[in-house]
């Protein structure tokens, strides 16, 4: 702490951020829980209904549960892809011993591009008719037979609408946990291998518990980020076909923007907000127990 | 995401191995370096694709193989894209909210840091909680708010519109960013400036902006990524061509032609993604630099 600061300069310095973060994120975040509790289309008078929104929501309405679930399910996908990819790719870099500096920078590049062309992208890795690269390489290997329209197949669309999600990010992932790798002491790892440790066993009894802390702090962005995933879905299929690939972020954009129905989008948004208070305060728990055992 | 980049790298650690293991651990190099080397085509090859895709004639790409390599190489795409679409237009559009977004979120971001860092105050543990709901929350809870909030005092269809919650958004991590690099500026520079008698607007101006300048870099860099490709606060606020930003831009590229001409998409495509990359690059090495030169000085 500064000596002579005064309680204006702290003012000075700390309101502007504060009213900025206020107005776009802060108020926005009370608005929608006022905004749930009505029944307005933005036009007509608003109509105060109470926990209805709430009851339709959680009792009536089959579309948000489909969601839901599709939600977990693109979750999941893009964990696996983001984390376990960044995980395997960073522990092979460390063993390199040339190139790593390429290859951090080639393994990033898809965070640079936007989502628009990610779905231009994808469109066409996906087809079928005319045939896409995925189909492609099923033919070229022999497999011609599992080819398949991967977007419009309710079976496939949504691990295909999850997939660039994973793809894009996970070289971000792999960075962190690339650095800290790096930082866990080669005498530890060293002492475990004279002891006759074999790669998997210092891997998992001294690199991983080390690198825990990043982990756990990846574990939390890579969550966050993919429950607020929806450029991707949005523009592949618009959660289509049916609702085999909605989420709860482009179902809430469609009840606000399409359907014009704000209250109960609103109702939404709070459960997308407490849904990610909830997995954070989750990972925290199962991994920090996980430490202590 | 943003956490790598104050993370000093540490140097390699593969040279104190004892003689024996040397051999069994260059064929393990090897073999590791052709897996690495197939991932990193995999990771990249869709991209490749999009430029391969955008020199290719549209005969060749609709008759021919579209994933083979072209038989001719061609700049036509690049010219009906540029006179089908509004690129010209999309790219200035994305300078100016990319640029004053970053503005606001250095800034400010610094500014905040500087108050919960470095003066200090009672509340300051309440006031990162309440920053550390930024990062958590989805960005789509504040589109219906805003909106109607943009609706009612006429903000709808401003670079305003779009600038406010991607810097608000980004601010969390910005402070993050800038009070995790304060922490290591010694107290005594601070104390001797008092005793100099700096007040705390000139030790902010002449001591912890000019020590600040790398992480606004970072910050800088990290944030236009995602702000010239943000898509869903352009897509809720935006409702006229005049402000389209790149991602919009592309978007309607499809709609606008009636038949997919997919050439010129991702000829559009390519335009669009180029000035980041090139950015990226270059930032990168420089980033890589200062990063490196940082940890052997510590």
């Amino acid at each position: 702490m500064l000596p002579q600061r005064s309680r204006l300069s702290v003012l000075v310095f700390l309101l502007p951020p504060l009213a900025l973060y206020g107005i776009a994120v802060l108020l926005p975040i009370f608005q929608s829980l006022f905004l749930s509790f009505f029944d307005w289309d933005g036009i007509s008078p608003m109509l105060f209904v109470g926990f209805e929104n709430y009851i339709r929501m959680f009792t009536g309405d089959t579309v948000f549960w489909i969601a839901f679930r599709n939600t977990l399910g693109y979750v999941v996908i893009c964990l696996v892809l983001q984390l376990g990819g960044a995980l395997i790719v960073a522990s092979l870099l460390t063993l390199l011993r040339r190139g790593r500096e390429v290859v951090k920078t080639l393994y990033i590049l898809p965070a640079v591009i936007s989502t628009v062309a990610i779905a231009f992208l994808f469109q066409r890795i996906y087809s079928l008719d005319p045939e896409g690269l995925i189909n492609q390489v099923l033919e070229f290997i022999g497999l011609g037979n599992l080819q398949n329209a991967w977007l419009s197949d309710v079976g496939t669309v949504l691990a295909a609408v999850s997939v660039p999600e994973g793809w894009r990010f996970t070289g971000l992932y792999m960075l962190i946990i690339y650095a800290a790798l790096l930082a866990v002491p080669a005498e530890l790892e060293e002492a475990a291998k004279l002891d006759g440790a074999s790669w998997w066993q210092t891997f998992w009894r001294i690199r991983f518990p080390y690198i825990r802390p990043v982990w756990i702090t990846t574990t939390i962005i890579a969550t966050t980020n993919a429950l607020r995933g929806f450029d991707i879905p949005y523009l592949l299929t618009n959660g289509g076909p049916g609702q085999s690939s909605e989420l709860l972020t482009t179902y809430m954009y469609k009840t606000a923007f399409t359907s014009t129905n704000y209250g109960y989008a609103s109702t939404i948004s709070v459960f997308v907000v407490v849904e990610c208070l909830v997995a954070v305060g989750l990972i925290f728990l199962l991994l920090r127990r996980k430490a202590d055992a | 995401m943003t956490l790598t980049a104050t993370r000093p790298i540490r140097p390699s650690e593969q040279e104190s191995l004892p003689r024996p293991r040397r051999r069994q651990l260059h064929l393990q190099r090897k073999l590791t370096g052709v897996i690495v080397a197939l991932i990193v085509i995999v990771q990249v090859y869709p991209l490749a694709w999009l430029f391969i895709t955008s020199v290719r004639t549209e005969q060749d790409f609709a008759g021919g193989n579209p994933f083979a390599l072209p038989t001719e190489i061609t700049f036509d795409n690049y010219t009906r894209a540029f006179a089908t679409g509004n690129l010209g237009l999309n790219i200035l559009n994305s300078l100016i909210v990319t640029v004053g977004a970053i503005v606001v979120i250095v800034f400010l971001g610094m500014m905040g840091a500087y108050a919960l860092q470095v003066l200090g105050f009672r509340f300051s543990k309440f006031v990162r909680a309440l920053f550390l709901i930024g990062i958590i929350v989805p960005v789509q809870v504040a589109l219906v708010p805003l909106f109607v909030d943009y609706a009612a005092v006429n903000l709808l269809d401003t670079y305003q519109s779009i600038i406010i919650p991607l810097a608000g958004f980004a601010l969390p991590t910005s402070i993050y960013l800038f009070s995790s690099f304060y922490e290591y500026i010694p107290g005594e520079i601070y104390e001797a400036a008092s005793l100099d008698g700096a007040g705390p607007y000139r030790i902010f101006g002449q001591i912890t902006l000019p020590l600040s300048v790398n992480t606004m870099v970072t910050v800088a860099m990290v944030n236009s990524i995602f702000i010239w490709n943000d898509f869903i606060f352009a897509n809720t606020f935006v409702l006229t061509d005049d402000l389209k930003t790149i991602p919009l831009g592309l978007q309607n590229y499809i709609g606008a032609m009636g038949k997919v001409d997919w050439t010129a998409t991702f000829a559009a495509v390519c335009v669009s993604i180029t000035p980041l990359l090139l950015v990226f690059l270059v930032l990168n090495k420089a980033m890589t630099y200062s990063l490196a030169s940082g940890a052997t000085k510590g």
